[in-house]
């Protein structure tokens, strides 16, 4: 676009564009949250019910869900990228924010199995997604995202004085609190501020 | 206040922005060195069997003093708070936060594992910071205290030190020393 030809009112009308698409943005992101919310705590609760319950050796196997949770969470990130125009601040930040959770998740698994899937590793996973929700909170200026990120570390900490076994009831419910419940509460806030 | 005054300040704003983003670089050095010394140091009372009376990891919070000294400076030099400043603050204390419990973590487990574990957190911050501001050396930093923090699986604890030197010289001072030379020759124009 050539400077000469973008006057100071379309200038102004194009700031205001990309404020509306900032929070169109932050609606988009709350799909993240549910895909790997719900996934998280479906593999959560389904280890708890198969190591406990039905007694299954290989507990750890309901995991895999998170490979096909991968493949559609790349399939929409690349359909996003085809739609979105420009890429806003708040989107640039929370990419990286994501691509580093997400290393940080894959480099933990493969920590985890070398170390065994039986370690108490959970508080450390429950750190993290308070990590990931809390920043996000911040970065989206949406309080449940922050909450849910300080509610995680406290049941992070709390996992600690517990076993291995509850320590998974844990995990899942820290995943309800950090991104189930500020998802859905993100999704109606921005479906009502954009309509 | 006219359209064309708005825009004017808006763009002097991101001026401001990316200035201010050189001047730092010395909060990164000071950790970075810190790293560096302390992970060096146990190294050497592992290797030599010569233990010191003290715990050479207490000097972290030696460091917390010309932190927090750096961080008043440069916001009493500051007019205004950034986007990307913000973000930063944000990501820096939620890290200082993590740490603090893996260290609580670790004392209540004390896994074998916890230089994996923390190698694996100093990566986080560094990715991100490198990515938001599209600044290689952090991307790069970040990147490699994720690999050694994987390769730290298969060495024992005085390689593991070593690593984490490494990790506080590619990940910090390496990257704070491109900021300072920045800065420093932006200061000389």
């Amino acid at each position: 676009m050539e400077k000469e030809n973008f006057s100071p009112q379309e200038s102004l009308q194009l700031i205001q564009s990309m404020i509306i698409k900032a929070r169109r943005d932050m609606s988009d992101n709350s799909q993240y949250f549910l895909l790997w919310g719900w996934v998280t705590f479906i593999a959560c609760t389904g280890q708890f019910i198969l190591k406990n319950i039905v007694h299954y050796e290989k507990h750890y196997l309901v995991w895999w869900l998170v490979i096909p949770a991968t493949i559609i969470s790349i399939y929409m990130g690349v359909k996003e990228r085809k739609k979105r125009e420009a890429s806003t601040y708040i989107g640039d930040s929370m990419k990286y924010l994501w691509m580093g959770m997400g290393i940080s998740f894959f480099v933990l698994s493969m920590i985890l199995s070398k170390m065994g899937w039986d370690t108490n590793i959970f508080p450390f996973f429950i750190l993290l997604y308070g990590l990931g929700t809390f920043i996000s909170g911040k970065l989206l200026q949406f309080k449940p995202l922050v909450f849910g990120g300080l509610a995680a570390w406290a049941l992070g900490i709390t996992s600690v004085y517990f076993n291995y076994d509850y320590q998974m009831l844990f995990a899942a419910a820290s995943i309800l609190i950090s991104y189930i419940i500020p998802a859905y509460m993100l999704r109606s806030k921005n479906r009502s501020t954009i309509n | 206040m006219t359209e064309t005054e708005s825009l004017k300040l808006i763009n002097e704003m991101i001026g401001k922005a990316k200035r201010s983003y050189i001047t730092t670089g010395a909060a990164s050095i000071v950790w970075g060195i810190l790293i560096v010394l302390c992970s060096l140091l146990t190294w050497y009372q592992v290797y030599t069997k010569h233990f010191f009376d003290f715990d050479v990891w207490l000097l972290v919070f030696i460091a917390v003093i010309p932190q927090i000294y750096f961080s008043v400076k440069e916001k009493q030099k500051k007019k205004f708070v950034s986007h990307d400043e913000r973000t930063m603050t944000y990501l820096w204390t939620t890290f200082g936060i993590c740490i603090t419990m893996l260290s609580f973590y670790d004392s209540k487990f004390n896994p074998n594992s916890a230089t994996t574990l923390f190698m694996l957190m100093y990566g986080i911050p560094t990715f991100i910071t490198g990515g938001v501001f599209k600044f290689k050396p952090m991307i790069f930093g970040g990147l490699i205290c994720w690999v050694l923090s994987i390769a730290s699986m298969y060495t024992d604890f005085a390689v593991d030190m070593l690593f984490m030197a490494a990790c506080g010289l590619f990940a910090w001072l390496i990257p704070g020393i491109i900021l300072w030379r920045r800065y420093k020759k932006q200061q000389a124009c």
